[in-house]
């Protein structure tokens, strides 16, 4: 068969290319090219929908929160000081919480019908007691110092003010004042707003926008109010600060790593044509990886782009493999893709293998990992068998010289038989062998992430102003009604109360009593009010006009009291239908506690268990729990993949030569994990992902050495320049800041090191 | 919504009005309380004492015509009905006491922070006396009172206090203070 010309075989690479990303666009949702939402990648399809989408409503509610407050010394000059920052916030495009304007409305709503709202307590007392007990009541309301002012004249016995009064504050000590909730503390008049960000919060746009308002607001505050002070927390906050810390990062980071990188480069092949040629097969295989995914799930998560690239690290060796081989292999340009074809399948084989077993993962994320990293391999596998032959044809003129030889030196002194060589692996797995019982798992999504000291101070100081930590989660408490979900969730609100006296319970039937308990209520009234000669009667007995009993009465028989419907009160707080989910037949409501401290989640789950219908949802556990899923079926599924790649190394070298081939990775493997223990680097989700690719390069190392000659000058340098450049990429990340970088690139550090340094032991020992 | 939270202690509000100028380390009065309500032309009157100081707290008593007792100290609070029962007031369960306990503090201590941050404060001599009038800022208090009137003999010792409301009720109480504090 002719071989292909130079054009053509552009042509098929460029076509191949094209077509892929021309499928790619067309299934694109160009509104959607990126998909930042982590979450997105974990699986949902376990959840019921009323979990997920109670889950998604929580989540909503706290990442677009940003908390503001101003104080001062001075309560008019703090008020206008605040009132500028709610101003400036609301222009910057954070929307202020409208909950508070409902307030006088839900009041005159609770008057209306405050004959239904005695609570379980109060409405068996007047059962039981009848109307001595109303009496009493009423003389108490008369009498205490806390009922001489309230609103005697519709509410004598003070049960309105007592619903009132039991109604949850959503700031302890802080009351609702205009646009804002106020409190006075050690002498500083202190203003909260509470205001939401419309958009994604964890978008580079949403989160961007918060930040300007709020520096917007702080800006306002010291024009209006010089001697106040401002401070402001939020997850939008903490997502830019992030959002920054992890592109100045990358910005070093990779500017360090491209120039190390293209200075080896230029020093070993002293020629342009490696740093195009390698540039070329990046950004084809990123290109093409990034399509497949599109074709495959409509959008790319940001996750995908960045842990797939990474991993499309390991095909620079097959570039590396191509220019060693043409540069310093000593055959003819046109005999170099023969050389390297054996090692470049067999590499190439094994490394889709290896990531095509992701695809049974189960999991969106490892799903996408798999189909980008199979994707990009394949691209650039093609980028080098087509395009590579016909772009370094001439014979290249580079003199052999120390940079190229040292490797071929270091293999030939580590393949000579000698009893370091098998005692040094040996020593070093025993001095880390202790570490992997040190090695301990972290599935916590929060050790993830750096959040700047600043931002957290701040978060806390905040936090201990309002008295108030947030909720470790919330309740679900699912039934066929919403009557019965409210009975449910007060009976969950009842073992609270007893459980953990010093929480403060936050849900529908804090609003709205049950339907039930409201007939119970108008039931004791009705018990009171049928006999209003004994009424009289215990007016007179404690010396109160028996006029007040029949003007009492009169007003029951005036009000004509019923129970009021959950629409009602929707009606006149649209705010409260946060609580509500309505999934076909089914209703669910969402409840939550808070406490000046945190708040043990077990105590809280197991309150839930004990009412039926009831589940306390702790989100960061649910991620922790998925994660710690991934990462355990990831490994499993790297050993069985690993087990299917080990037996075609078995069928193409025969099982001694398999083994031995298997020893470095394996060894690399240990030696990380070892390490890892000793360093108290957790293993994470990020963590095995390095290990995917340490496994990859030790094999490909392995394949290539085997597969290039036992001591050529020119794999020995392909295997250098790899480890060299895996090294400069991934082991600078052991320098960052972000622990789920810091992990990857400690990982990888080690691993590339002991992948490299134990390579020549897959090769047979030579005499000297 | 926080109505009675806000509301307890506008009477102990307004024995600190003056308080910061010497504060009285302890205080005790006889009252008698009268209380006007919309639409009904009968006064209610009660009588009582009232004493309060550092260590033994603040002590309410309705004597006539029935008894009730209210006491706080620290952190917690009691009460005795007229029917003989008594019950404990536990702050952390109760916001309005939390609030009580707050401004009972404050006016121990003289300070009026907590009070000019609700009221407008304005101090007019009054022969002998001085009048006190309390009118609360925009908010919540001003829904339920138009005003608070003290007056009083010197600092931190009422001998008359009014409370309008907006509903046209309208509550007296006049004090009688004791020779000194009860032991």
């Amino acid at each position: 068969m002719r071989p292909f010309s130079a054009r053509a075989r552009w042509g098929i690479w460029l076509t191949s290319l094209a077509l892929l990303c021309g499928a790619a666009a067309m299934r694109l949702d160009p509104k959607h090219f990126i998909n930042t939402d982590i979450l997105a990648m974990l699986p949902a399809q376990q959840d019921a929908p009323a979990l997920q989408a109670a889950t998604e409503k929580s989540r909503d509610a706290f990442v677009g929160e940003v908390l503001m407050l101003v104080s001062g010394p001075d309560a008019d000059a703090t008020r206008a000081g605040a009132q500028a920052a709610l101003q400036a916030a609301e222009a910057g495009g954070l929307a202020a919480d409208q909950s508070g304007e409902s307030v006088d409305d839900l009041l005159e709503l609770y008057r209306e019908h405050h004959y239904a709202l005695l609570d379980q307590a109060q409405a068996q007392r007047l059962v039981t007691g009848g109307a001595p007990a109303l009496a009493t009541d009423v003389a108490v309301s008369l009498a205490s110092p806390a009922g001489m002012v309230s609103a005697f004249g519709s509410d004598p016995g003070g049960h309105l003010a007592s619903f009132l009064t039991a109604l949850p504050q959503p700031y302890p000590g802080f009351l609702p004042d205009g646009p804002f909730f106020s409190a006075l503390r050690d002498g500083q008049r202190i203003y909260l707003m509470r205001s939401v960000l419309p958009g994604e919060a964890f978008g580079e746009e949403g989160s961007k926008q918060a930040v300007a308002a709020v520096d917007a607001a702080r800006a306002a505050v010291a024009a209006a109010c010089p001697g106040c002070r401002f401070t402001a927390t939020g997850a939008p906050l903490f997502a830019d600060a992030a959002r920054r810390e992890a592109q100045q990062e990358s910005v070093v980071l990779s500017v360090a790593s491209t120039l190390l990188i293209m200075v080896l480069i230029a020093w070993v092949f002293r020629s342009f044509a490696p740093h195009v040629l390698a540039g070329l097969q990046l950004v084809a295989s990123v290109l093409a990886a990034t399509a497949a995914v599109i074709l495959c799930f409509g959008s790319i998560q940001v996750i995908t782009l960045v842990f797939g690239t990474t991993l499309l690290g390991i095909a620079i060796d097959y570039a590396f493999l191509y220019f060693a081989e043409y540069w310093f292999g000593g055959i003819e340009p046109k005999d170099v893709m023969r050389a390297v074809r054996p090692g470049l399948y067999l590499g190439l084989a094994t490394g889709v293998l290896a990531f095509a077993f992701l695809l049974l993962a189960g999991f969106p994320a490892l799903t996408q990992f798999a189909v980008f990293s199979v994707a990009g391999l394949l691209e650039a596998g093609l980028l080098v068998v087509l395009v590579f032959p016909v772009s370094l044809t001439r014979p290249p003129e580079v003199p052999v010289h120390a940079g190229v030889l040292w490797p071929q030196r270091f293999l030939q002194l580590a393949c000579r038989a000698h009893w370091r060589r098998a005692v040094l692996p040996i020593a070093a797995l025993l001095l880390a062998a202790p570490g992997w019982f040190m090695l301990h798992t972290s599935d916590d999504v929060r050790t993830l992430q750096n959040l700047p000291p600043d931002l957290l101070a701040t978060d806390a100081a905040v936090r201990s102003t309002l008295n108030q930590v947030p909720p470790p989660g919330f309740f679900l408490i699912e039934a066929p009604t919403l009557e019965e979900a409210l009975q449910h969730e007060s009976a969950l609100f009842m073992r609270i109360g007893a459980d953990s006296p010093g929480l403060a319970t936050l849900g529908l039937s804090r609003f709205l009593p049950s339907t039930a308990d409201q007939k119970a209520s108008l039931a004791a009234w009705k018990h009171v009010f049928d006999d209003p000669a004994a009424l009289r009667a215990g007016f007179t007995r404690l010396g109160l006009p028996a006029k007040l009993a029949d003007r009492t009465t009169a007003e029951w028989r005036d009000a004509y009291p019923e129970t009021f419907a959950p629409e009602t009160l929707f009606d006149t707080a649209p705010a409260l239908k946060r609580f509500v989910l309505q999934d076909g037949e089914q209703v669910a409501l969402i409840a939550t506690v808070t406490g000046s401290g945190d708040v043990d989640p077990a105590l809280l789950a197991k309150d839930a268990a004990a009412v039926p219908g009831v589940t306390f949802v702790d989100p960061l556990a649910r991620i922790a729990a998925t994660f710690e899923r991934i990462r355990v079926r990831t490994t499993w599924l790297v050993i069985l993949g690993y087990g299917l790649i080990s037996a075609l190394l078995v069928w193409r070298y025969g099982r001694r030569e398999a083994l031995r081939m298997l020893y470095p990775p394996l060894l690399a493997l240990g030696l990380t994990l070892g390490v890892m223990g000793w360093l108290d680097e957790p293993l994470n989700l990020f963590g095995v992902v390095a290990l995917i690719l340490i496994l990859g390069l030790g094999r490909d190392y392995a394949v290539f050495l085997r597969e290039g000659g036992a001591t050529r000058r020119s794999p020995a340098l392909a295997v250098s320049l790899s480890a060299m450049t895996m090294l400069f990429s991934f082991g600078l990340l052991a320098l960052s800041h972000i622990p789920a970088l810091h992990v990857f690139g400690v990982a990888t550090l080690i691993g590339i090191l002991a992948s490299f340094l134990s390579a020549p032991l897959s090769l047979p020992p030579e005499s000297a | 919504m926080r109505l009675r939270a806000m509301l307890p202690l506008l009477f102990l509000c307004a024995l600190a009005a003056r308080a910061a100028d010497a504060p009285p380390a302890s205080y005790a009065a006889d009252f008698v309380q009268t209380r006007n309500l919309p639409g009904f032309d009968t006064a209610i009157t009660s009588r009582g004492n009232l004493s309060y100081d550092k260590a033994r707290g603040f002590h309410w008593e309705i004597t006539s015509p029935y008894h009730y007792l209210f006491e706080m100290n620290g952190g917690k609070a009691r009460e005795e009905l007229p029917d003989g029962s008594q019950r404990a007031l536990d702050p952390a369960q109760t916001p309005w006491l939390a609030a009580v306990q707050h401004i009972f503090v404050s006016a121990l201590s003289g300070d009026q922070a907590e009070l000019a941050a609700y009221f407008q404060v304005a101090v007019k001599p009054a022969g002998d006396d001085r009048r006190v009038t309390l009118t609360p800022k925009p908010g919540a208090i001003a829904n339920a009172i138009s005003r608070i009137e003290v007056t009083e003999s010197g600092p931190g010792r009422p001998e008359h206090l009014e409370i309008f409301e907006t509903s046209g009720g309208h509550m007296d109480i006049r004090f009688t203070p004791r020779a000194a504090a009860a032991p």
